[in-house]
């Protein structure tokens, strides 16, 4: 049996800044709020596509559909993976604010 | 240390041109990604979870002042002001844009540095004792043997693509620390038996999904032999290895299916037929290289000046980090001073902009300006007399970086993990900080004695997890980070692959299942002068299979 549909987006990384981005209703967004969220197949499959022609354009690198939830309005990736890939930064204190923190701590 | 001659600088600042070039037809679309990719690869670039990446070579680990001052330049001029140095004593860069990277690599050539061999199929940056020309029981330095092998495979037609990445290292001392027993071809220097030094080749380890010993191919090489019979090594391996999977193409899988002796017969073969003096290295050239690595002239110091010991007494913390992160040094008066990149709840193997400044003058005022980067990741001041030892300490005490651990349980290796990296399947740095902190009384860490936590976050062992005392494999569980535990890993001359102890823990699991284990061990131990290691390999594997699994519902 073919796995459940869930709502998707479509998610890349930006050519030029390597960053996350989606894909919106007028092109690639950095804000996951901002992504069309395909609601059936068919959607996703043209959903998918856009994301191609993306990279075909060489604006975003290696787009991929994301399984999300849409139940509080927002889309929340299902995998942790790209929870923190749309968060856009590491789940721990980084770079120059990390050892302030453990000296604070 | 080594000085890059003619040939090598136009060599360096052909790639950066040509690179730019490749990111100039990238960002304008005449390159595709398919296109680009291997061309990134290349030049040490990679795509991660949140951005590009860039893998900054440091050849066996050694650099000096000027190199880490442009280390922290990079970092804070392309990047977020920070790096990470990594398992292969390189450092990563977590935030370049594309359109800088080729100003980034132009000025990394300006110290003589690069990314080449960083990445793809090709012979990667080559790897060393971070004690070369310290060691007071060392044969020979190796960095000499691995300069020769850089430049050999650097400049090598034949072995740009190989059928998967290859890894070499190279130690000259007994005391393996360099992990040559988990890499590709693992080489030791020796003596042979007219005293002559020469080499112990070792072939067909690694870690990864299919971790490896190496297992001996010669007990004894002759020097002048080296070249011709890597040479031999790689032909055999790019003529029988396999590219159809990826997952088997490592020389490790043919060696082990073909057998070490029939892999030697074929070797021994190639090495007795092929053209050598075509490859061995030019007459003088390996004197030429030794001569960058002549040892520093110290003067004999004595070995417990007045100023030194009183400090010591005055500032007990000061004696615990002489006791724990200094090592001996051939020259009396001076020792090898390991710089932790592990201060309690910290990310391993992170350094800001401004540590790496502040260890660059370290370097420069007091160990010869110079530097090595550990495969444990951490930072060795390598010749530091003992009487200015209280004002390194000083120092790196103002950059939070005094943490007196080296090889006990909160000296962790792990790699990025999950908050970083494209592969991962779960999480390596909040696992290693959450037991860190679990550790962080001084006085417990040394009364477990030497222990070693080495975390990954995928299969692909990048955190080495396969030879750490206590290993910790991060995985995916239907969703959830699930963490595999081994134990009995070891990394040295008696390297051995940690044993799985079960099923798997959860995330929040960890710090507790080590604190158990850690207990387990110091309930066992007949002294306290028996390790972890010791202990494990006397009790085996039951006592902590017991304790862990037996109580749970
Ligand atoms: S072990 Fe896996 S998660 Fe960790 S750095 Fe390597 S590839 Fe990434």
């Amino acid at each position: 049996m073919a796995k459940e549909f869930k709502p998707s987006v479509v998610t890349a990384n930006d050519l030029i800044e390597g960053d996350s981005v989606f894909l919106g209703a007028l092109g690639w967004v950095r804000d996951i709020a901002e992504a069309r969220v395909a609601l059936s197949r068919d959607e996703a499959e043209v959903l998918e596509a856009d994301g191609v022609a993306g990279e075909d354009a060489n604006i975003v690198v290696g787009p991929y559909l994301i399984e999300v939830s849409v139940a509080t309005g927002r889309p929340v990736p299902v995998l942790r993976r790209e929870r923190i890939r749309v968060s856009g930064v590491p789940t721990i204190p980084f770079g120059v604010a990390a050892p302030a923190e453990r000296r604070a701590a | 240390m080594y000085r890059y001659d003619e040939f090598d600088r136009r060599f360096v600042d052909e790639r950066v041109a040509e690179f730019r070039d490749q990111v100039e037809r990238r960002l304008t679309g005449a390159l595709n990604e398919a296109e680009f990719k291997p061309l990134r690869l290349m030049n040490g670039l990679y795509l991660q979870l949140h951005a590009y990446m860039l893998r900054v070579a440091i050849p066996y680990g050694t650099l000096n002042g000027r190199q880490m001052r442009m280390l922290a330049h990079i970092a804070e001029t392309w990047d977020k002001g920070y790096g990470h140095f990594t398992t292969r004593q390189n450092i990563q860069y977590n935030w370049p844009k594309l359109k800088d990277v080729p100003d980034i690599l132009e000025a990394l050539a300006t110290v003589e540095m690069h990314a080449i061999q960083t990445s793809g199929n090709c012979i990667r940056n080559i790897t060393s004792d971070p004690f070369a020309g310290v060691a007071p029981e060392e044969i020979e330095d190796p960095r000499i043997t691995a300069e020769l092998l850089r430049q050999w495979s650097s400049l090598h037609p034949e072995f740009t693509y190989l059928g998967r990445k290859f890894k070499f290292a190279v130690t000259g001392s007994e005391h393996d620390r360099a992990a040559i027993k988990v890499h590709d071809i693992g080489i030791q220097i020796v003596r042979g038996e007219a005293g002559e030094v020469g080499y112990r080749v070792l072939v067909g380890g690694g870690m990864g999904r299919t971790p490896m010993i190496a297992k001996e191919l010669r007990a004894f090489l002759p020097k002048a032999d080296l070249l011709p019979y890597v040479e031999a090594i790689l032909r055999v391996y790019n003529l029988h290895g396999r590219r159809d999977n990826k997952y088997k193409a490592r020389i490790k899988i043919l060696v082990h299916e073909t057998g070490i002796d029939a892999f030697r017969d074929q070797v021994e073969r190639e090495f007795a037929t092929m053209d050598r003096a075509a490859v061995t290295a030019p007459e003088g050239e390996m004197e030429r290289i030794a001569a960058y690595f002549a040892p520093p002239e110290l003067t004999e110091k004595p070995s417990a000046p007045v100023a030194f010991e009183r400090m010591k007494t005055l500032d007990p913390d000061f004696a615990q980090w002489v006791e724990r992160n200094t090592s001996a040094h051939r020259v009396p008066g001076y020792v090898a001073a390991t710089i932790s990149l592990k201060p309690i709840g910290g990310v391993p193997g992170d350094a800001t902009a401004e540590q790496m400044r502040a260890m660059a003058d370290l370097a420069e005022s007091y160990s010869v300006d110079e530097m090595r980067i550990t495969h444990e990741q951490n930072v060795v001041l390598p010749h530091v007399a003992l009487g200015d030892l209280y004002k390194v300490y000083r120092g790196l005490a103002a950059i939070g970086l005094e943490a007196p651990n080296k090889g006990l349980v909160t000296d962790i290796i792990a790699c990025p993990g999950l908050d970083y990296c494209a592969l991962a399947t779960a999480r390596s740095i909040p696992v290693a900080q959450a037991i860190s902190k679990r550790f962080a009384s001084n006085k417990r860490q040394r009364e477990i004695g030497p222990l070693s936590i080495k975390i990954s976050g995928c299969i692909n062992a990048c955190g080495h997890h396969h030879i750490g005392h206590i290993g910790i494999l991060g995985l995916d569980k239907a969703g959830v980070e699930n963490y595999q535990i081994t134990l009995g890993g070891e990394s040295t001359e008696d390297a051995a692959l940690g044993q799985r102890l079960g099923p798997g823990f959860g995330y929040d699991e960890l710090p507790d299942v080590i604190e158990k284990i850690v207990d387990i061990y110091l309930d066992l131990r007949q002294g306290r002068r028996e390790t972890f290691l010791q202990t494990y390999r006397r009790v085996g594997m039951e006592p902590f299979k017991e304790a862990l699994y037996a109580t749970a519902d």
